[in-house]
């Protein structure tokens, strides 16, 4: 065992006893502190009442009493069952009508809203998305109204030609879901509400619940609420003034396309053709065609990635590196990143793009579907190939560990999930007593 | 915890049975932190008592935002590092002190007893600087993350980190010395 690892053990498990007669003394003298505070001076208001005015506190405390009634009789036994399960969810999405979805930086700025309205199949009928400074669109299903801030344009198009998509179907969305959550913590404390807080392996991510709705209320750094929305908020509006307006509809009049839509075209046709020099090895070419398509869709974060895969393998990894940090919020860039710090030389790095890259890594070992972005990230000509085939997904992601942390826990990939359960348990061992040296502190 | 909730929702209406249950909860936890942090017993003890007496009259105006344990412990952590500046804790510099202080000052109710162990990892945490042996026991005893640590030590994630680390390495170094006497 790890030395630190004994002393630790060693501080964790030393017992302490205590003196019984002294116990008592402290607790009466305790409780006799709590029945003198319970005595209030007669002019001073309820403090109570003033509290259940708030809002909050009247859901928290509804929250509470709830928990209380429920939890009432087995109070004192230690065997309480879950007050929450993903079925449960499942089951009320079915009336779901209307979700408003919200995304605020740190100081209150909205960075993106949405109204979406849910059919009665639950796929995504009506759309409204304002995402300030980049886009504003508003879909009624029958025209795609489009206004690119950036290109100052308001451009309308065919849903079927063209749509914008949060969440495409909301109960498929949940069923994948469902057996698949785990509870990290019920009723916990999230920014003054009392939520469930569950991770939902399949997209290796975190989500809170209200327990007494069981509808998610954050999902990917976003709050969602379920109101009805303001009349005419799907409404196609009328383009303001002075912003260039072109109809793409198939019964439009034919007009040239402002040139920045044929830019458009050109940089989704370089894009596939990119993907293909790639897979073919041919990297000089796929870069070029890469930084094309990047020039004219600075926002397309893949065309980043493979830019910077592209210039990995050319062996010009400070133009890599340049790449991938355009955007690095993901697990599989800071994964490809610190290998290219690697490649330079730069271990500490490395080390901190791993940090972040790792833990979703080894859980994803036992939910290898967690693990389709890096699967995409590896395969730019044919994404999702490999999906289904999980035995030969696992074990790319071993070797992508062993690489990463530079360990090989011998991993057979002829043998089933369960014939590999040591190597597994290796990984996850290794990474909780290793995590501090990489600066994580809660493996 | 569903149970903790419970405890404070029913401890805020001023409930002696909740009140008891925390306090035997987690009587036994801050009594350990406060010796690790203080070494010396009768004032871990008066830390640990001060901090049920607060908590008890706090029932009506109580805003926990974090976790029960957390917050006792936080609340020992703030007592015992205010003790330590006022200079009320004598640093022991040899290992004998520790005993010294010990039969020095006798209570009338002792309330921790000792064990061979107990005593042994307290006089080798003794010798960590105090800041070192905050991280450490908090971090192990007290269950708290780093990030927790820091806000509290009013330093970065890393120094508390490095703390801790440097803690652990002297302590292993102490403790190894002492099973070789």
């Amino acid at each position: 065992m790890n030395p630190n690892k004994k002393i630790k053990k060693l501080i964790a498990n030393t017992k302490i006893d205590t003196n019984a007669q002294t116990n008592k003394t402290v607790l009466n003298d305790t409780l006799r502190a709590l029945a003198e505070s319970k005595q209030k001076p007669a002019n001073q208001p309820n403090i109570r009442r003033i509290i259940m005015r708030s809002k909050i506190t009247k859901i928290a405390a509804a929250a509470v009493i709830l928990i209380a009634i429920l939890a009432g009789v087995t109070f004192l036994n230690k065997s309480v069952t879950p007050a929450y399960a993903i079925e449960q969810t499942i089951e009320v999405i079915k009336n779901v009508r209307f979700m408003h979805v919200i995304k605020q930086d740190d100081n209150g700025q909205l960075i993106d809203e949405r109204w979406i309205e849910i059919d009665s199949e639950g796929i995504q009928a009506r759309y409204r998305q304002n995402t300030p400074g980049r886009i504003f669109v508003v879909d009624d299903r029958e025209t795609v109204y489009a206004h690119y801030k950036d290109k100052d344009t308001v451009v309308l198009y065919d849903p079927n030609d063209h749509s914008y998509t949060w969440i495409h179907n909301l109960r498929v969305f949940f069923d994948d879901l469902a057996a698949k959550e785990s509870i990290i913590e019920e009723y916990t404390d999230y920014k003054g509400r009392l939520l469930h807080h569950v991770r939902w392996s399949p997209l290796d991510t975190e989500a809170y619940i209200d327990p007494a709705s069981k509808l998610p209320v954050i999902i990917f750094d976003y709050e969602i609420s379920y109101e009805e929305p303001p009349e005419g908020i799907f409404d196609i509006p009328i383009a303001p003034e002075g912003v260039a307006f072109f109809d793409k509809r198939a019964t439009a009049p034919k007009e040239d396309q402002p040139e920045w839509m044929n830019q458009d075209e050109i940089a989704d046709k370089q894009f596939t053709q990119a993907r293909k020099k790639l897979s073919e090895e041919k990297y000089a070419d796929a870069a070029e065609l890469f930084e094309s398509v990047v020039a004219i869709q600075p926002m397309r974060n893949w065309a980043w990635y493979w830019l910077g895969r592209a210039h990995h393998e050319l062996q010009d990894y400070d133009a890599a590196i340049e790449a991938y940090s355009k955007f690095t919020i993901s697990s599989y860039v800071h994964y490809a990143r610190g290998l290219t710090y690697i490649a330079k030389g730069m271990e500490e790095n490395a080390r901190d793009d791993f940090a972040k890259a790792l833990p979703s890594m080894i859980r994803s070992l036992r939910n290898i579907k967690s693990a389709h972005l890096f699967d995409a990230a590896d395969d730019p000509q044919d994404r999702g190939r490999n999906s289904g085939d999980e035995k030969k997904r696992r074990f790319n992601m071993i070797e992508r560990l062993r690489l990463a942390a530079d360990q090989n826990f011998g991993y057979d990939p002829e043998l089933s999930f369960e014939g590999n359960e040591a190597a597994i348990s290796a990984w996850e061992q290794w990474w909780q007593e290793n995590a501090l040296e990489y600066g994580v502190n809660e493996p | 915890m569903i149970e903790d909730k419970l405890l404070i929702f029913r401890f805020k209406q001023a409930s002696e049975i909740a009140l008891t249950r925390i306090y035997q909860k987690y009587k036994d936890d801050l009594l350990r932190l406060a010796t690790a942090l203080l070494n010396n017993n009768a004032l871990a003890e008066d830390v640990v008592h001060d901090c049920f007496i607060v908590f008890a009259r706090s029932a009506d105006k109580l805003k926990l935002t974090g976790n029960l344990k957390g917050y006792l412990v936080t609340s020992v952590a703030n007592r015992a590092r205010n003790l330590n500046k006022e200079e009320n804790v004598r640093k022991t510099d040899s290992l004998d002190e520790a005993l010294t202080i010990e039969a020095k000052t006798p209570r009338p109710q002792q309330w921790i007893i000792y064990s061979e162990q107990l005593r042994d990892i307290n006089r080798a945490l003794s010798q960590l600087p105090y800041d070192q042996r905050e991280v450490v026991t908090l971090h192990i005893n007290g269950k708290m993350k780093f990030k927790t640590i820091a806000k509290l030590q009013n330093v970065s994630i890393n120094t508390a980190q490095s703390r801790y680390r440097y803690g652990l390495d002297k302590l292993r170094q102490l403790l190894d010395n002492e099973a070789e006497k």
